[in-house]
């Protein structure tokens, strides 16, 4: 894949570097600041963008609002956005992009994650082709956050232990396989699981993944 | 201070001092609608100023009897006593006077303060200590000025009284004076004819003009005379309070400076032992382990890679334990998105469901921004571990311009100030910011936290 990274920590900028190069993609911009980011990721067309939220020249939430710049732009331009705290109101607004997209339809094409999961380097390269191919990818962080910010009122309290995982795991954009690879069950499981979630939260089944993804965000969020 | 609160918290003690004791002159006007105030005014400044005339007229003649023989005294010693005891004179109608000034002004009583000659002063210098003291010379001086003054102003009020009066009544005694031909009625001088009805109409006239302005021309003069009996009399003593109440601001600053300091050593400290026992210590491990890996890659493959797989384990610990640390100094969303945002991110990752009453506070002094934010952090940490509360509140309100934050909870109770308590660091915090902090919890629950703070916005 050809890849824009945007990131002013030099150290894991080359390092993210590297290592994208060593599995064989392309970095065809190296960038450290917000309007850089933006330039590049309109000039270049990447399939996917790595971006680290604070970045200069403000140096606050400049990489996400360059994102969103981008998005606004470009609508489902994929983006992964870095960071080293992850907070709810930041995935707010880059999920706003996604329901902007309109012609798009279900095409999430965002994630957003903390930094410190890109140890897990399987894992990582995996999110990002999941977001390059149209994917939503959430951090489990956020995930959790959105989980307990809709305290007591809540029909989330009718679902069981484990549907209560199965969801977060949804919600952090993952498909049903990787679920039971997960949680170490069968995926038959996982789907009975997912169709009685969805009935007890009333959603509209939907085997499509990232339609289902951006459900039950939509129903987290809200 | 303005001390409004919901009605839940009303039980509590304040603990730590409030920080600006100023307290505002209350006015001593009466309530009570504009007629009636306006007529009650009138009373109290005609009083003032017929009452302040022979009061002057006796000050004066003491005073210059006094004066004049002390100083013609003077090359006999004998003159100094004598002039103390004018001073003290002076003094004794000035003290009538500032008793009587405050009614006519709608001030609070000022005092005046004289110079006193310490306890283990000698007999001389007891006696000359008043000679040298400003504010009673300055009685002197306004026993004399105010004499000419108060004869002008009193005869203004006693023309208009009568004026008034004598023109409002005319009507009824107008019967009663001679009307001889060799009079001139002043109507007549002005080319009226010399008639009773003629009479009665122009002097009624002339009578509610009087009346209408008395009020007004009654309380100008009473105020020329307090104002000057104020600014002779209390001049030096309100420029003192003046002084002494910029002396207790810096003191209550240097309070502030003294307790920011306090607040920041003590996190600095405890910044210093959380790195060194959290991050630094996972650090060492993780080279360790690295370290081992490179010896073990070369005999035993397997044993290198579950070695890596810990060290990989230590790395991300590390970099957990030092984003709680950093959020804990200088939390990132506060910076970047304010204190609506940050306060709906803590209640998000607190372990105990909050519930948040909370507009959009728009961008705060960073100060009040960071010291709101870690009240609400350090208290729903506290709840969290310590209360056992099933749910909580957080309020934040603005009033007066001040902000308030409120975190109630369901819990046991319990949480103390004292020092060594998670509350104690706070009370600092908030004092450096120029708030303050109170905190009720009974044994058995619940507990109410309230801080308030200044809240001006950012400019």
């Amino acid at each position: 894949m050809r890849v824009v990274v945007a990131d002013d920590a030099v150290l894991l900028r080359e390092g993210l570097i590297r290592l994208l190069t060593e599995q064989g993609h392309e970095v065809v911009a190296a960038v450290g600041d917000g309007p850089s980011f933006v330039h590049a990721a309109l000039t270049h067309n990447p399939d996917i963008s790595i971006v680290d939220v604070r970045m200069p020249p403000s140096h606050t939430d400049e990489g996400l609002r360059a994102a969103v710049a981008v998005r606004a732009a470009r609508p489902g331009t994929p983006i992964l956005v870095l960071s080293q705290y992850v907070e709810v109101s930041y995935a707010d607004d880059l999920l706003a992009t996604v329901r902007s997209g309109g012609t798009t339809g279900a095409r999430g094409a965002i994630g957003y994650l903390l930094k410190d999961r890109v140890a897990d380097i399987a894992e990582f390269l995996e999110t990002l082709e999941r977001v390059a191919a149209g994917g939503t990818v959430l951090d489990p962080e956020v995930v959790a956050q959105l989980l307990v910010r809709r305290g007591a009122r809540d029909p989330l309290e009718a679902l069981t232990t484990r549907e209560r995982e199965v969801l977060a795991l949804m919600a952090e954009g993952r498909t049903n396989t990787a679920i039971a690879r997960q949680l170490v069950v069968s995926e038959g499981a996982v789907e009975k699981h997912v169709r009685n979630i969805f009935t007890k939260l009333a959603l509209p089944p939907d085997e499509e993944l990232n339609r289902r993804v951006l459900a039950v965000l939509a129903y987290l969020r809200t | 201070m303005p001390t409004a609160r919901p009605p839940t918290v009303k039980d509590m003690t304040a603990i730590t001092a409030p920080v600006t004791p100023a307290s505002p002159a209350t006015p001593a006007t009466p309530e009570g609608h504009g007629g009636a105030r306006m007529l009650r005014q009138l009373g109290v400044d005609t009083a003032y100023v017929l009452l302040g005339f022979p009061l002057a007229i006796i000050v004066f003649v003491l005073l210059v009897t006094g004066l004049s023989l002390g100083a013609g005294l003077l090359i006999t010693l004998l003159g100094l006593p004598v002039l103390v005891a004018t001073l003290f004179v002076a003094r004794g109608f000035a003290e009538v006077e500032r008793a009587r000034m405050p009614a006519v002004l709608r001030q609070d009583r000022v005092g005046a303060r004289y110079k006193t000659a310490g306890p283990d002063a000698g007999r001389w210098r007891r006696l000359l200590t008043p000679l040298t003291d400003l504010q009673a010379w300055l009685d002197v001086l306004h026993g004399i000025v105010r004499f000419p003054v108060s004869t002008a102003t009193f005869s203004v009020v006693v023309t208009w009284w009568a004026a008034a009066l004598g023109g409002l009544t005319y009507a009824l005694w107008d019967w009663a004076l001679p009307h001889s031909p060799d009079n001139s009625e002043l109507p007549e001088l002005l080319g009226f004819q010399d008639t009773a009805a003629v009479r009665i109409t122009f002097y009624l006239a002339v009578g509610v003009v009087f009346a209408v302005t008395l009020p007004f021309v009654v309380r100008a003069c009473a105020l020329l005379e307090a104002w000057l009996a104020h600014a002779m009399l209390t001049g030096v003593a309100s420029l003192r309070d003046q002084v002494a109440g910029l002396t207790s601001r810096a003191a209550t600053a240097q309070a502030q400076t003294a307790s920011a300091v306090s607040a920041e050593a003590t996190a600095l400290r405890r910044l210093e032992r959380d790195i060194h026992d959290g991050p630094q210590q996972r650090l060492v491990r993780l080279s360790v382990d690295l370290g081992r890996a490179q010896q073990q890659i070369a005999r035993d493959p397997e044993a290198a890679r579950r070695t890596v797989d810990e060290a990989l384990g230590q790395a991300r610990e590390a970099l957990d334990e030092l984003r709680t640390l950093s959020r804990g100094i200088a939390p990132p969303i506060l910076t970047d998105r304010g204190l609506t945002a940050a306060i709906a991110a803590l209640a998000a990752r607190n372990t105990v469901p909050v519930t948040l009453d909370l507009p959009e506070l728009g961008r705060l002094n960073p100060l009040v921004e960071q010291t709101a934010y870690y009240t609400v952090a350090e208290t729903l940490a506290n709840v969290a571990k310590h209360s056992h509360a099933r749910r909580c509140t957080v309020t934040v309100h603005v009033i007066d311009d001040r902000l308030n934050v409120w975190i109630a909870d369901d819990g046991v109770g319990g949480a103390h100030l004292a020092k060594g308590h998670g509350l104690a660091g706070l009370t600092d915090r908030l004092h450096a910011a120029g708030g303050r902090l109170q905190v009720s919890s009974p044994a058995g629950g619940p507990t109410h936290v309230h801080a308030e703070l200044p809240g001006q916005t950012e400019p």
